[in-house]
């Protein structure tokens, strides 16, 4: 027969076997809302408005004195750095004596529209810190900040340098104008104005949009492909949804804050250029004399390289160092890389610079 | 890419027509409407303008954010029709089986995430995507102005109300912070 399709055996053998994963993957992964994240411990010991401070439970006999203080993104939750035991920062951190505090921004609604880098950095950090320092009796704390909240480090660190020892900044949004990335590209177009005005708070589904279109075959396919074909591996099912659950969920950015983040940092470059006002001081990054480290990704989609490493020699600070490790935005803080290398570097350079 | 002029031009004089009949039944009508100035019915003619008018509007913006749409569609279907033709000049003819589908499979993510990441990279959709999004306020805008008429002629807040108590909310909580910072401080 002239017009017969041939079809490999062991290829329909393949897709029947995707098929028969596809049916059993009900019974097989828990959703997102049955998993159990297996939260390190912690205890919420100040709070205001929707915002939280949480210090976790030691886990090392001998500790560091001087406690670090996250300032984690404004995008997704913190459970990113405590995403799996294996795979904890938070742990890994507490296992190597760190004294840990986390700032959890929470979800913003429209009461809180009108907050701005000004309400976050004067008012929430500096509460949250200055509560830090008197709890640890510690004139001063080190401050790490993720991704956009390494944008709020920055900005917190120039304002009140005398109140931080070290500054940790781990893929900050810095430098927008060299950012290559697709959100750099679409918040330069962005009629931000028109947003805050009709909508309020940056709606978290526009947000999920952008993620969506970072890598869209990978992430929208591949990604899915894997999850089946890998059905029967506990431990694969498992890290995959406790990454979707954390992916999924977005809170809103609140109007204001989004609305001078966009104009200041990715539209105008006001950051590192030493123009941006925040609660009308001048936020200059020659502030920055202490110890600093930046941590980079070669391989981050979502913040580049580019856009975060400007800040390394923006500081006055004599004590500094770059790091960058030959992986992506998450990868750096949640994946077994990042707890062979990333950490106990990052753990060795504050443990020296802290007191004991 | 905005709206050709003829359709500009009809629109413009269904608006006309639109708002003179509402204008001229309006006056026209019955003046001892009046007499119920407070009540549901003078307030009910305001509104049907207000609403006639927003709904008018919102037709005109809906589109210019079709236009968009449209654009947008045409940039993802332009890419992937490129990156089909791309994929199907590396892969020509690979048997079926096992190993090369899996090979295949890989090109093929390769070749349509390059294709799509440089679209995303690109100015010409952010340009669009950024015009799509403000066609969207517009409507939204729009579709607003319409609620707050009608909450406001059944005397509930409005939207703009409630952003007046947010912001003066917001206010007030800067200064009680600011005031007790100075009394710890010992200030006061």
């Amino acid at each position: 027969m002239a017009n017969e399709i041939r079809v490999d055996a062991k290829l329909l053998a393949e897709f029947i076997k995707l098929n028969k994963n596809i049916m059993e993957a009900p019974s097989l992964a828990q959703s997102l809302e049955e998993i159990d994240l297996e939260i390190t411990p912690y205890e919420v010991v100040y709070s205001e408005g929707k915002v939280r401070l949480l210090h976790f439970s030691p886990l090392a006999t001998k500790q560091v004195k001087t406690p670090l203080v996250i300032a984690y993104a404004l995008i997704n939750r913190f459970h990113i750095l405590d995403i799996h035991p294996k795979k904890s920062w938070v742990r890994s951190l507490l296992n190597q004596g760190i004294d840990l505090y986390l700032i959890d921004w929470g979800t913003p609604t429209q009461i809180n529209r009108h907050e701005g880098f000004d309400d976050y950095v004067n008012g929430y950090m500096d509460n949250c810190i200055d509560f830090v320092r008197k709890e640890s009796m510690s004139d001063k704390v080190s401050l790490q900040g993720y991704c956009t909240g390494g944008t709020l480090a920055t900005v917190y660190a120039s304002l009140y340098p005398e109140k931080i020892k070290n500054l940790i900044l781990t893929a900050p949004v810095i430098d927008g104008r060299r950012d290559s990335t697709v959100v750099s590209n679409l918040a330069k177009h962005m009629d931000v104005d028109k947003l805050v005005e009709t909508v309020g708070n940056m709606p978290p589904e526009l947000m999920y949009y952008v993620f969506s279109i970072l890598k869209p075959f990978e992430q929208g396919f591949e990604k899915y492909l894997n999850f089946f074909k890998n059905i029967h591996d506990k431990d694969y099912v498992e890290n995959f949804i406790r990454v979707e659950k954390w992916v999924s969920d977005t809170p809103p950015i609140p109007g204001e804050l989004f609305r001078q983040w966009i104009k200041d940092v990715y539209q105008e470059n006001l950051l590192i250029n030493n123009r941006m006002y925040v609660g009308g001081k001048i936020v200059s990054l020659k502030n920055i004399t202490m110890p600093l480290l930046t941590q980079v990704a070669v391989g981050d989609h979502l913040v580049s390289p580019e856009c975060s490493m400007p800040i390394h020699y923006a500081v006055s600070s004599e004590d500094k160092t770059l790091k960058i490790y030959p992986t992506g935005h998450v990868g750096m803080i949640a994946s077994s890389f990042s707890q062979k290398k990333v950490l106990p570097e990052f753990a060795q350079w504050l443990t020296e610079r802290s007191d004991k | 890419m905005s709206l050709p002029q003829d359709v500009k031009k009809s629109l413009a004089e269904y608006k006309h027509t639109s708002l003179f009949w509402t204008d001229l039944l309006y006056l026209m009508s019955n003046r001892q409407q009046t007499i119920t100035a407070t009540g549901p019915f003078r307030k009910l003619a305001v509104n049907a303008k207000k609403i006639s008018t927003e709904t008018i509007e919102m037709n005109e913006d809906m589109t210019e954010f079709n236009t968009r749409l449209s654009e947008y569609y045409k940039q993802l279907n332009d890419t992937w029709n490129e990156a089909q033709k791309e994929y199907t000049r590396k892969v020509p003819e690979l048997p079926n089986d096992t190993e090369n589908m899996e090979a295949s499979k890989r090109i093929w993510i390769d070749i349509f995430e390059n294709y799509f990441t440089r679209l995303f990279d690109s100015a010409n959709f952010s340009e669009n995507f950024g015009k799509l999004v403000t066609g969207e306020l517009e409507i939204a805008k729009h579709w607003n102005n319409m609620t707050s008429t009608l909450l406001e002629s059944a005397n509930m807040p409005t939207k703009k109300d409630m952003d007046e108590v947010y912001k003066e909310l917001h206010s007030l909580r800067k200064r009680v912070a600011k005031l007790e910072k100075i009394s710890n401080k010992g200030g006061i």
